[in-house]
């Protein structure tokens, strides 16, 4: 809502700065966006008369004049051809400034001196017409300052008005707000008009869309002079409030508009076929609107219409037929309040948001359309000349009426945390147009219709604590009840971001919807869609973090990153099958929050009926060189076992099980098991998924696991240990190629050695100094017992071994 | 060296008589009728005992006995001439304690200090092999011969102890001064990853808040229509809604637009008093410089017998304390929220200029940043989960952890946060 602030000060006193009041509007009603000027901001402006005007001897575009400014005459190059001698124009003295900065000084221009301007509207801040010099036609005197007349500047406060509050998208309710605010009186206009032009019941009036317009009055008002332009001060009020001036009569009925918040249509007369018809839109009726578009209509829509054709979308924009225009002398007016929720979905349907459907959409207080019906009355009559008829047609069945809430003082108190005097509180609801009776320790108010937002005890406590300031509430702090705490699952969360940062990870956080490469690449078949996504790119919504890790690496390569450690902890979504008995319940479940079967079956399990499964995932990613070589440490580039290893870290009891994975490599990739139940996966990426996403050439390592599986910090147990010397050995073992290690130091630990406190791979040899199709697998095996070992205990142990794994792998000792 | 020096005098003493030889002859002769008497052992406690006394009495006469003495008990053939051997050595151990003092003064390698130790100590040392000979002395004289060697080589040790210590240090000084390295090149990589900028806001939120004595509440991301307007007081149609450009899945499932659902699923599984607070990411569809379709939101609520909005300012006061520093103020503007009533947005004075600079980066010169929304829990979500909205009052809180993340840390774009941009995403 644009405010222009002299317009504000013809309702409300006040002695404050603009600035002073955005901020207590700011702290007491609603968020000011900012402060916009027009026009001319310092200096003056005085009425000239044109004596002499010609072209410029050394400039094709400039003229030149000679202006009295009341005793002086003053030579003035312009830009503009209309002035002419005996017209007045406005005249910026030197020295003055304009809203855009420029500050006016005496100069020279084409060799010719040029005291002052001669203004445009624009530079008046009348209207956006900057072609021409405005030329002053009425009992302007010259050499009188203009100010005198009309404001010469203007400074317009922007308020975010919230939703709830159409009455503030008028003048009347933002002067009302401001007086409550300064606990003072505010004044509206009383229209006057005469009567005795056409009676208006020439005309029939239907209302048969009741449920869609709880009021609807019409009134005509003829012998209006044509081809009116609206007067300079209701044009520089409409372009303040950042609207275009039309006509008279447009500009009347949006004047009101912005004065009341009541939005006004007018018809011209003469164009209406015997009746206005408020009724819904026929299925595929057309129309073709004032913005020059045809739009196709829907039987939800509301349109006012005549016997014969559809004249408005109700509330939201009119048609060309019945407009009013340059011949215009008749019109019928219409005031009316729509089901506001019905011309909401009408202007999302027709992607068609107005100032008014702006303002019909938040439900309007139907009892201003009689003001508002006079004020617009009086405005056409005043400036153009009409006479109203002394009939109204009225639709109004069910008259909104004023409803009472009780306030409770302890409960203010309670609310707000501050002590409130019960006069306080009546005096500052009775400023917002309450009724107030006070009952011991209650208030008894009465809410006007124009607050609907004033239902219940609540609603009026914080009116209270508003206006009285929100900076006397008192600071204090609950003395919470209850042990508080993150959940053991909550702070692992936490552990394993840090340990991830620690070990060199950068935490990412991508978006879980993104192209249909992310599924085709993780051969993925069903995935949640987006109805309504961004872009067409972005509508599947993950089952891995894979992708969008691997988008973010592509990106990074693109800026000239050699490579990266990503990781990110997110969710990931599943869709599930829902069975189609439970189809009915989990819309029930949806939209309502039931959770029975709707059978006699009881209740359904709410994460069926909400049919998508979600899951917290831990993707991390190595790819390209994931650290630079530098002087004495080599560079670090993704590789299976730097990718395993941590997998290994995260999840300390994990197995690993050679898996294809499709858009892994098949020879080093791994379902990750715990406890035999897969968890994830670990490997190194296809090289066509690579190319897919943007990532050929670049060695790409992830992993993938469940966060329920992972440790990052697991319990301790304490194990008993022994100070006595443990004993080492290394065992070099001849195997076939394809004996796999992992099974090996299964198969050592299914021994259960007693004295067996560690085995490790310490090289796997393959090359001339084995067999073809063996390798040499060297393993460093530590024991330790309650007592010192003895050289036969240990040697018989190692024998043990060695003789199983000769058994299980034909392994070939070759020395240890 | 007194012993010495008393011995000296008794060989004198001996040497200054007539006929010394005879005289040995005769020890001689009593020492081998000791020896044949069987008992030396007692004769040459008796023997040691006359010398002792000896010593008492008259030095002459008692040396004299002593002699003979010494002649009865030892088997030697010639004792004078052991005990003249033994007399230089003693000369030659001072001699050689000199010396080796000398040598071991001016040795400048441990090398070299070893070699004197060899010299002076080893096994063919002159000090060595007149601790072997002790031996062929006569028993009487081997503790004070002994003794003296004994000392010689203690003497020997510790002045080579001193100097090898001298020395070892100045070997060391030069070893290191010849190990300095270029301090100046980097050291070897550590790995260092980053945590995401948001989260650390989060993180410090949800530590906040938990001090406070609050638990954390987590709820799914895509979410029912219900739980995410409906149970608020947002019904369909309501143009709230539409302010809030939802994603939509299937009918009646969203990605939720706030997570005020959480607080909606919390009060529905359990009684007050409730003290939450909600991280989450959350997705409007708008996309644009200064919103995402992702963003992060921290929510809380409390509810409990008596809570005011008194409550509401102290905890975001105690909050914005906790992230900005002990300087902030917190300011309350009235603002609409369909869940609460009386509803608020909440300004924090800034933090860097606290309003004196016009020019300021962060807060543009107004002073205040904006925090995000609150207000007393509406009685209607009261109803709806059914709580006595009589009996209780709670209030509740949303704040944006990605703008808090912006003016925290100074960044200027909110899109960065969700590219994962390394240049970004390191500095964190």
């Amino acid at each position: 809502m644009h405010v222009p602030l002299s317009w504000l000060h013809e309702y409300v006193d006040f002695d404050l700065t603009a600035e002073e009041l955005v901020e207590l509007f700011s702290l007491r009603s609603q968020e000011v966006d900012g402060l916009e000027r027009l026009g001319v901001m310092s200096g003056e402006v005085v009425v000239g008369e044109v004596i002499e005007f010609g072209p410029h001897p050394n400039a094709d575009r400039l003229s030149v004049a000679k202006v009295d400014l009341g005793g002086q005459q003053v030579q003035i190059v312009a830009g503009a051809l209309n002035p002419y001698p005996g017209a007045r124009v406005p005249v910026i003295l030197p020295g003055s400034t304009l809203a855009d900065g420029r500050k006016l000084k005496k100069t020279k221009l084409r060799g010719l001196e040029s005291y002052g301007m001669m203004l445009s509207e624009r530079e008046l801040g009348i209207s956006n017409d900057h072609e021409r010099i405005l030329l002053l036609d009425g009992p302007y005197e010259v050499g009188h300052p203009l100010k005198d007349y009309f404001p010469i500047g203007e400074t317009v406060l922007e308020i975010d008005v919230m939703p709830n509050r159409p009455d503030l998208w008028g003048m009347i309710g933002i002067a009302r707000e401001l007086a409550a605010i300064l606990k003072t009186t505010f004044r509206i206009p009383e229209p006057t008009y005469e009567t005795g032009g056409s009676p208006t019941g020439d005309y029939d009036l239907r209302v048969g869309a009741e449920d869609l317009c709880p009021r609807y009055d019409l009134r005509r008002v003829s012998g209006i002079q044509p081809g009116g332009r609206a007067p300079l001060f209701i044009r520089r009020r409409i372009y303040a409030s950042g609207m275009r001036s039309i006509n008279a009569i447009v500009d009347a009925t949006n004047c009101v508009m912005l004065e009341t918040g009541q939005p006004i249509h007018a018809f011209d007369a003469t164009r209406v076929r015997d009746s206005i018809v408020v009724r819904r839109a026929y299925p595929g009726e057309e129309m073709t609107l004032l913005d020059g578009q045809t739009r196709v209509l829907d039987e939800e829509m509301l349109v006012i219409a005549d016997e014969e054709r559809g004249l408005v979308v109700a509330g939201v924009m009119g048609a060309e037929e019945a407009e009013v225009g340059e011949q215009t002398t008749d019109v019928l007016i219409e005031v009316a309040t729509f089901a506001g929720r019905n011309i909401l979905e009408t202007s999302q349907r027709l992607g068609l948001r107005t100032d008014a459907s702006g303002r019909f959409e938040r439900d309007l207080d139907p009892n201003m359309v009689s003001y508002a019906m006079d004020r617009v009355t009086g405005l056409i009559a005043e400036i153009s000349g009409g006479r109203s008829a002394s009939d109204t047609l009225s639709h109004y069945p069910d008259p909104a009426r004023p409803w009472q809430v009780p306030l409770r003082l302890e409960r203010t108190e309670l609310l707000l945390g501050m002590t409130v005097e019960a006069s306080e509180a009546a005096q500052r609801l009775e400023l917002l147009g309450c009724e107030v009776q006070r009952e011991d320790g209650k208030l008894s108010t009465t809410v006007p219709t124009f607050r609907r937002d004033l239902r219940r005890e609540a609603d009026l406590i914080e009116e209270v604590g508003r206006l009285i300031g929100l900076e006397n509430v008192p600071e204090r702090l609950p003395g919470v009840p209850l042990p508080g705490g993150m959940t053991r699952e909550q702070r692992k969360l936490r552990r394993l971001r840090y340990l991830l940062a620690g070990l060199g990870f950068v935490e990412t956080m991508t978006y879980p919807f993104g192209p249909a490469r992310w599924n085709e690449g993780l051969d993925v078949q069903r995935t949640l869609k987006l109805r309504n996504p961004l872009s067409a790119e972005a509508s599947n919504l993950r089952t891995s973090l894979l992708p969008g890790l691997l988008d973010t690496a592509a990106r990074n390569r693109s800026f000239g990153v050699r490579g990266g450690a990503f990781f990110e902890v997110g969710r990931v979504f599943e869709p599930r099958e829902q069975p189609l008995e439970l189809r009915d319940a989990a819309l029930r479940y949806r939209l309502l929050g039931d959770t029975s079967r709707g059978d006699s079956d009881g209740d359904a399990a709410a994460d069926l009926l909400i049919g998508v499964a979600e899951f917290q995932k831990v993707t991390g990613l190595y790819a390209g060189t994931v650290r630079a070589s530098v002087w004495n440490a080599p560079a670090l580039t993704a590789g299976f076992f730097e990718v395993k290893g941590l997998v290994e870290r995260l999840v300390p009891s994990a197995t690993f099980e050679p898996r294809p994975w499709t858009f892994l490599h098949p020879g080093r990739s791994a379902a990750v098991l715990l406890r035999g139940a897969e968890v994830g996966w670990v490997g190194e990426l296809h090289p066509e998924t690579a190319q897919m996403f943007g990532l050929e050439g670049w060695p790409v390592c992830a992993f993938e696991v469940d966060f329920a599986a992972v440790e990052p910090d697991p319990t301790p147990h304490f194990a008993l240990f022994y100070n006595v010397p443990a004993v080492s050995m290394d065992l070099a073992i001849l195997v076939d190629e394809e004996v796999r290690v992992g099974d090996m130091l299964d198969t050592v630990a299914q021994l259960r050695s007693s004295i067996l406190a560690e085995a490790r791979v310490f090289d796997v040899y393959v090359g001339s100094q084995v067999p073809p199709g063996r390798k040499s697998v060297a393993l460093n095996f530590t024991f330790q017992a309650e007592e010192t070992l003895t050289d036969v205990e240990v040697k018989e142990e190692i024998a043990r071994i060695s003789g199983r794994l000769r058994e299980a792998f034909g392994a070939e000792v070759r020395g240890g | 060296m007194t012993e010495i020096e008393h011995i000296l005098r008794l060989f004198a003493e001996v040497e200054r008589r007539q006929n010394p030889l005879e005289e040995a002859q005769k020890a001689l002769n009593g020492l081998e009728e000791a020896q044949r008497a069987q008992d030396p052992l007692k004769t040459t406690q008796r023997a040691l005992g006359t010398l002792e006394d000896a010593q008492r009495n008259n030095p002459l006469e008692e040396a004299q006995r002593t002699l003979e003495a010494l002649e009865k008990a030892q088997g030697v053939q010639n004792p004078l001439e052991a005990a003249r051997r033994a007399l230089k050595s003693l000369e030659e151990v001072n001699r050689l304690v000199e010396d080796a003092w000398a040598s071991i003064e001016s040795a400048q390698t441990l090398a070299e200090l070893e070699q004197l130790r060899i010299e002076y100590l080893g096994r063919s040392a002159a000090l060595t092999e007149m601790k072997k000979s002790i031996r062929e002395l006569p028993v009487e004289l081997r503790p004070q011969i002994g003794g003296a060697a004994n000392r010689a080589s203690r003497s020997i040790e510790a002045i080579l102890e001193a100097r090898g210590a001298e020395l070892t240090a100045v070997e060391r000084e030069e070893r290191l001064r010849a190990e300095a390295v270029d301090v100046t090149l980097p050291g070897t990589p550590y790995p260092k990853g980053s945590l995401h900028p948001s989260q650390r806001v989060i993180d410090e939120l949800v530590d906040f808040f938990v001090g406070l004595g609050y638990r954390v509440a987590e709820g799914p991301e895509v979410e029912t229509d219900y739980y995410n307007f409906t149970a608020l007081s947002i019904p369909p149609g309501h143009p709230a809604r539409g302010m809030q450009d939802t994603f939509f899945l299937d009918e009646g499932l969203v990605l939720r637009t706030h997570t005020s659902p959480v607080q909606v699923r919390t009060m529905l599984s359990q009684e007050p008093p409730v003290y939450i607070v909600c991280p989450g990411r959350v997705y409007r569809r708008d996309s644009d410089p200064t919103h995402t379709p992702m963003f992060n939101q921290v929510e809380g609520l409390a509810v409990d017998r008596g809570l005011t909005m008194g409550h509401l300012k102290g905890t975001l006061t105690a909050m914005a304390r906790h992230v900005f520093g002990e300087a902030v103020r917190l300011r309350l503007r009235p603002s609409y929220f369909q869940f609460t009533e009386p509803s608020v947005e909440m300004d924090v004075s800034c933090f860097v200029c606290d309003g004196e600079d016009p020019n300021c980066k962060v807060c543009k010169g107004a002073g205040w940043l904006e925090m995000g929304g609150a207000g007393m829990v509406d009685p209607a979500v009261f109803e709806e989960v059914g709580y006595d909205p009589e009996e209780y009052t709670g209030f509740a809180f949303g704040m944006g952890p990605d703008r808090m993340a912006m003016v925290k840390y100074d960044i200027p774009d909110l899109r960065l946060f969700f590219e994962g941009d390394l240049r970004f995403l390191r500095q964190f």
